[in-house]
């Protein structure tokens, strides 16, 4: 049977009162789990999996799907408005969204954020739809030694993420590596830094040390600056309309992102996450003024929201053409086709055509309801930040003390939760960046696995690191992306200097 | 402001429905009638020690979906994930609970996880109830992998053992990684300088289909559809006999390769350490009902997990076999502790 015969089913499937209902009632959950900090798409479609059980496979799986692109769609409105990222996706988004929102544009930013996250949505859709069974090759092409390539580039943002500093960035960078390392080792099993503590073998969650670090950082920040005035407009939502030149700005980060995180989404283990790092840096080097980065920049805020989106859809590729999950959330909807009877791989396309083309189909009119049903609602839920700041302060402890309660039911997380408090206060008083940390400690442990992984099979051979084209193309990427603005901020300097003895 | 509310209470709501099963009370053995015949007064707690969407998981949803259906109990079956620490978490909570009314499930990283020396409860330190399925490993290769069967792949690592990389999803010293070494020390592998890496999240099939590695360690039901794609072989299972079903048929036991080894991902029941008989009876006879219902057989066919009931005295026996084998292997790879 042919592609076209298989799409045209799964159109069937997608535009039935069913199919719409479901993907409705799908990104509807799946924002509003989404919006919450704390809660991800991983807990969002293990609640929903005892509901689709005896309903048609490919209806429910719409549905599921629905709610794992609508969380992470949803997940940046807390980074935005809070500082507070519940799932690793958005982090790079708080970056520039939370002080737009400071900055008293919420309204702003939220908008960005929602059209962006639509674009990147719809343009790697397409590239699902035009690409998928090509693609399977892609994702499997990717070996250990690939993968630490890619992790390296990842870490050179480290670099980009300091305001300031170097030193500092490199100081929390490391805290970050060492952190990524408690727990059982995957290479040898051997237990490392739990200190007999069986809450520590599997390591620290990444919702304990973002909550902690952004969250409750931010909590004691704003408690002890509550007289301050500058804060002030904090309280405002600010326009939503996006001027011309908004949408100038954003075209760039828009266009490139859309293709960039599909591809990272497409490699099993790299996902949304890294995907949005690595499009907040790209565009940052790219950019013309990288210094408005962090401060609040149009571009910083669309870029991790249209790649984390893209990647979203990127991760179905392994996914559906392969049956190989590659992240913890799609490891749970693989468990979610299995219940169903489905079973994903290379054989899905030709057995099931409607359960294949039926959620690549669904995620068009997916992304127009999250769309639709986002922008009216922004005036409202942006409303968060005209509460009182007292009572805000408190509902925002709150909501990072459960999300991170519900993670394993275990007040032990709680208190690595208030350490992680403290730790990122501590680290904001004394101005050192707590984004390189995060970044070390997501980069930190896959980087590691890889290294191992690598030199394992190679019998210590350090060689096997550089042995192919796509490594040393990563390589050469990652110490351009080192030398480039090191020479551009020369020329600037000699550029400054000249102006200067030119006006004397 | 309304809008806020209205999140608040919704997030509460789901808080809630997630600690719902929590909420029960410890009351000890008092539904014990004079007789020593005992019956839960009590909703019923499995505790899966990992997350949601695991083996663990399924398994304990699956028997407490069929427990509650069937109307085998009269009480609700709730299960409550315990993750962490390989099952340790959920281990330390059962034995702190010491409530009868609560249970769960595991499997083989129950006899590994202590023997590596990352928890101090074993599996002597509760009461195992009643085994109900068994699982089997296979070893899969790339289909343009120069191995037909078992005996050449080993006959190469005889040779030359740092030749082969095996990738298993478990870290070593846990499940992947041993039922690997068990079949290659019959064979005659010299075990100590086995390769074996460890990649999450689907790392071990995209391993072995892109060259990483040679051989992927893992369960049969997770090589199924790349086989019928032809993109992999499985060179053998762990199974005495040959499975039964479309595909599984065609996969090769290690035992009739001539090599005189199996290995069984067993699944099965605990309860804490300090059990009345009447308490362990009570169990057993649930269990087996639910082992012998229908709807427990369909389930079995969706997951392609096998029939394995053992009861309480049968189980016991033969984890403490397991035990020592198990442990001898871990003692010669040096990794018990």
């Amino acid at each position: 049977m042919g592609a076209m015969e298989g799409l045209m089913q799964g159109i069937q499937v997608a535009f039935s009162w069913q199919g719409i209902l479901f993907v409705l009632i799908g990104v509807v959950a799946g924002t509003l789990i989404g919006m919450m900090p704390g809660l991800g798409p991983i807990s969002a479609i293990a609640i929903m999996i005892p509901i689709t059980y005896g309903m048609d496979p490919s209806t429910a799986l719409v549905m599921m799907a629905g709610v794992y692109y609508g969380a992470v769609f949803g997940g940046s409105t807390s980074s935005i408005l809070l500082n507070a990222p519940g799932i690793s996706g958005t982090v790079a988004t708080s970056f520039d969204g939370y002080p737009m929102a400071q900055r008293g544009e919420a309204g702003k930013a939220l908008a960005i954020a929602a059209i962006s996250s639509f674009v990147g949505g719809t343009v790697s859709v397409v590239l699902l739809m035009l690409f998928a069974p090509a693609l399977s090759a892609v994702a499997v092409s990717f070996g250990p030694p690939q993968y630490f390539a890619l992790m390296f580039l990842g870490l050179t943002a480290i670099a980009s993420l300091s305001d300031g500093s170097t030193i500092k960035a490199l100081i929390t960078a490391t805290l970050g590596f060492m952190v990524a390392t408690i727990g059982i080792d995957g290479q040898t099993g051997t237990t490392r830094f739990t200190f007999g503590n069986p809450n520590l073998l599997e390591g620290i969650d990444f919702l304990v040390i973002a909550l902690g670090l952004f969250a409750l950082a931010e909590i004691c920040f704003l408690v002890i600056k509550r007289k301050d005035t500058s804060l002030q407009n904090q309280g405002d939502i600010g326009s939503l309309k996006l001027s011309k030149k908004d949408f100038k700005e954003m075209r760039g980060p828009m266009g490139r992102q859309s293709f960039l995180g599909f591809i990272l989404g497409v490699l099993p283990g790299a996902g949304a996450t890294i995907a949005s790092f690595i499009g907040y840096i790209t565009e940052k080097k790219i950019s013309k003024n990288p210094k408005e980065f962090g401060k609040g920049s149009v571009k910083g805020l669309s870029a991790p929201e249209t790649a984390n989106n893209a990647a979203t859809s990127g991760a179905f590729v392994p996914l559906l053409s392969l049956g190989i999950p590659g992240s913890g959330t799609t490891a749970v909807m693989l468990g979610a086709f299995l219940v169903l009877g489905i079973q994903p791989g290379p054989l899905l396309m030709a057995d099931r055509p409607e359960v294949f083309w039926g959620i690549i189909a669904s995620m068009y009119i997916g992304n127009i309801f999250l769309l639709v049903l986002n922008l009216p609602l922004i005036p409202y839920i942006a409303k968060i930040l005209k509460i009182a700041r007292p009572m805000l302060i408190s509902l925002v402890a709150i909501f990072s003390l459960i999300g991170v309660y519900a993670i394993s039911f275990s007040t032990f997380d709680l208190y690595l939760l208030l350490i992680f408090g403290v730790l990122g206060y501590l680290m904001r008083l004394f101005s050192f960046p707590a984004a390189p940390f995060i970044l070390a400690f997501i980069l930190g442990g896959m980087m590691e696995q890889s290294l191992r992984q690598s030199l394992t099979s190679a019998g210590g051979d350090m060689m096997i690191l550089i042995s192919d084209p796509v490594s040393i193309g990563l390589y050469i990427v990652s110490i351009l992306s080192f030398i480039v603005p090191i020479i551009r901020n020369r020329k600037e300097k000699q550029s400054d200097q000249e102006e200067k003895s030119d006006a004397s | 402001m309304k809008r806020l509310l209205m999140f608040g209470s919704l997030f509460f709501v789901l808080i809630l429905a997630a600690c719902g099963g929590d909420s029960s009370e410890t009351s000890g053995d008092s539904g014990e009638g004079g007789d020593g015949e005992w019956t839960p007064d009590q909703n019923i707690e499995i505790v899966a020690p990992a997350g949601a969407g695991g083996g663990w998981d399924t398994t304990a949803r699956s028997v407490g979906k069929v427990l509650e259906e069937e109307g085998i109990t009269e009480q609700n079956v709730g299960v409550v994930n315990k993750e962490g620490g390989g099952g340790a978490v959920g281990w330390s909570y059962i034995n702190s609970t010491n409530d009868p009314h609560n249970i769960f499930v595991s499997s083989p990283p129950l006899i590994f996880v202590p023997l590596n020396g990352q928890s101090d409860l074993s599996h002597d330190d509760f009461t195992p109830l009643a085994n109900m399925i068994a699982d089997y490993a296979a070893f899969a290769v790339a289909d343009d992998a120069k191995w037909e069967n078992l005996n050449e792949l080993f006959e190469d690592m005889k040779e030359d053992p740092s030749s082969v990389t095996v990738v298993g999803t478990s870290s070593p010293g846990s499940m992947d990684h041993m039922q690997f070494v068990k079949i290659a020390k019959e064979a005659g592998v010299d075990i100590q300088k086995i390769k074996y890496v460890s990649a999450q999240d689907g790392g071990g099939m995209t391993q072995i289909l892109n060259g990483s590695a040679d051989v992927f360690s893992t369960g049969v039901a997770e090589t199924v559809e790349q086989v019928k794609a032809g993109k992999i072989r499985v060179l053998g299972i762990t199974a005495e006999e040959r499975l039964e079903g479309e595909v599984l048929e065609d996969f090769p036991t290690a035992t009739e390769q001539g090599i005189d080894a199996t290995f069984v991902n067993w699944r099965g029941f605990f309860g804490p350490g300090d059990m009345t008989e009447g308490q362990v009876a009570y169990y057993e006879e649930k269990l087996k009902e639910v082992s012998e219902s229908e709807a427990f057989a369909d389930i079995r066919n969706n997951y392609g997990w096998d029939e394995s009931y053992m009861d309480s005295e049968e189980y016991s026996k033969f984890l403490d076999e397991q035990r020592e084998e198990l442990g001898s292997l871990m003692e010669e790879l040096g990794l018990n502790q």
